[in-house]
């Protein structure tokens, strides 16, 4: 407590890709030319990290056997040189990938609230209509799911016909494709982390609720979801970083997210490897921002006596 | 002539095949103390949840104020609103401090403003003597009082009635005192209460009376001192020297 401020390496490293993702996009959208590097230009110069690759593995063939750890070297320089000079071009699938997973993940949720208060507090005719809803999404393939939508209703021609989608910032009617489906899916998952989260606050509270003079719905409002979405907090983060990864099935719709964005470079470059192993630390980025947020989030809203605290 | 606060009037309650209340007719004037006793099963805490209506009734009729409270179309929060309730297990709402716990009724229930339901809940949290504790959570608290921040939720809403269920039961011995002082210091200060609890030191000394309960049925009732010395009915004197035993087999 009142400590200096500790800053760790994976708080620099997030600080550092967050800030790359928000620079890049704000000199590619904004900016345009006028300052800054060109649209899908590096902002550090390939050139250094390549012509250090070629030392290095030149100074590696003159060791002979020896110079195999300056060979991986070599190599590290190659593969930051390509990095470098891909990074720009998957910097917009990196963020359709953030805003299908967090819009997903919001509608989802407010979907998913009063499903799980219908498990819990609703009539038999509700509480069978949440439950097949929720075992009918749990137990079907989300890529079945998102194909339904896309291909066999006609909801892709009504996006379509919604003005302004597509149109400048606003993603064309795939990605809300995407989101619907995602957010469908993930009701369903939320619904059984909250579902379990209110079934284990005790009963005595909403009784006791109940008799100060709330009426039920009052009750559940004010005393039993502040507790259960406490309680919900951990598992519901494992929802947000499942998301943030199977949002990846998005570009089977045509949908330019991360994955999809790499996939279309790699099939242009036939630099699979790298691409791909790049793909995965910005996964990886994303997914520790998600858990240090919701870890935040967790603390900030830890109760004594709600759930498990740290001490 | 006034009417009484309370009036019960021959109510039956069962649950599946098995009665619980079976006819039970009782009456509190204001500024009662009424003490139920009788064995575990005899119907008590149900009696109290029927008069809140947290339990439904089966038939008869219960009376606040000469307002049936039974009708399919009375209001349930309405009646709630004028009876408190303190429970055997506390009940403290687990996410809101002492005073969070003391205020949410009068904010939500009776629209007052947060400022104001603040002022007047650390006032009751000082009638429980507890007010240094306004900002803990229940977790932080001792049995005791986590209790007494019960009793003061149940005051913040200026009830007509207090139902006390079983108050000390959950308690260790120790903290049991501080939660009857309190309970005798609003029994002092003309509280209606009607408390089911064996604490016979509160029973003899706050009590206007006492009824005793078993099988659903009132057997006996009246003022403690003629129902613990000179007990008319087999029933209550059998119960009343089990419970004397008890008593003296605690050490």
């Amino acid at each position: 407590m009142g400590s200096v401020v500790s800053v760790r390496p994976l708080t620099v490293g997030l600080a550092l890709f967050w800030l790359w993702l928000s620079g890049r996009l704000a000199n590619d959208f904004l900016l345009v030319g006028s300052v800054g590097v060109g649209r899908g230009e590096p902002f550090v110069p390939v050139a250094p990290f390549a012509a250090a690759a070629d030392s290095a593995a030149a100074l590696a063939a003159s060791l002979g056997p020896v110079g195999e750890p300056v060979l991986w070297l070599a190599g590290g320089f190659e593969f930051a040189a390509e990095a470098i000079g891909y990074l720009p071009l998957l910097a917009g699938g990196i963020w359709t990938t953030v805003l299908l997973t967090t819009v997903s993940v919001c509608l989802g949720f407010a979907l998913a609230l009063p499903l799980s208060l219908l498990r819990v507090y609703g009539g038999r005719t509700a509480r069978w209509a949440a439950l097949s809803y929720t075992e009918l999404i749990r137990g079907t393939p989300l890529l079945a799911q998102l194909f339904v939508l896309y291909f066999a209703t006609s909801l892709t021609q009504v996006l379509r016909g919604v003005p302004g989608v597509g149109v400048g910032f606003v993603p064309a009617q795939a990605f809300w494709v995407a989101v619907i489906s995602f957010s469908l899916n993930s009701a369903a998952y939320q619904s059984e982390y909250l579902r379990a989260a209110f079934d284990s606050v005790d009963s005595g509270q909403l009784t006791a609720a109940r008799a100060v003079g709330l009426s039920k719905l009052e009750g559940i409002r004010y005393v039993v979801v502040p507790q259960g979405l406490r309680l919900a907090l951990p598992s519901w983060t494992n929802e947000l970083v499942y998301l943030v990864k199977y949002s990846s099935l998005a570009s089977f719709i045509t949908v330019q997210e991360l994955f999809g964005r790499t996939s279309t470079l790699a099939s242009e470059t036939y630099q699979y490897t790298d691409l791909f192993v790049l793909a995965a630390v910005l996964y990886l980025a994303l997914v520790v921002t998600a858990s240090a947020l919701m870890d935040r989030v967790e603390s900030r809203t830890a109760t004594v006596g709600v759930g498990h605290t740290r001490q | 002539m006034t009417r009484p606060l309370l009036d019960i009037d021959d109510l039956y309650k069962s649950y599946g095949s098995e009665d619980v209340l079976e006819g039970v007719d009782l009456e509190m004037d204001r500024g009662d103390v009424t003490v139920l006793i009788g064995p575990s099963g005899s119907g008590k805490s149900t009696l109290l949840r029927c008069v809140n209506q947290l339990t439904d009734i089966d038939s008869g009729t219960v009376a606040l104020d000469g307002t049936d409270v039974t009708r399919p179309e009375a209001d349930v929060n309405e009646l709630r609103k004028q009876v408190g309730m303190v429970f055997q297990d506390f009940n403290l709402f687990a996410h809101l401090t002492a005073l969070g716990n003391v205020t949410l009724g009068p904010r939500k229930v009776l629209g007052m403003d947060a400022d104001e339901a603040r002022e007047r809940g650390r006032e009751h949290l000082e009638q429980v003597g507890l007010l240094d504790q306004a900002d803990s959570y229940p977790a932080e608290l001792s049995g005791g009082q986590q209790q007494r921040v019960g009793i003061a939720r149940a005051l913040a809403m200026d009830p007509e009635l207090l139902l006390f269920d079983e108050p000390t039961s959950a308690l260790d011995p120790e903290l049991v005192g501080e939660v009857v002082d309190v309970m005798r210091d609003l029994a002092d200060r003309g509280i209606t209460m009607l408390v089911v609890s064996h604490e016979m030191g509160f029973a003899r000394s706050a009590a206007s009376d006492i009824v005793f309960l078993d099988d659903g049925e009132i057997v006996e009732h009246g003022p403690p001192e003629q129902l613990f010395e000179t007990p008319e009915a087999d029933r209550t004197r059998e119960f009343l020297g089990r419970l004397q035993t008890e008593h003296e087999g605690t050490p």
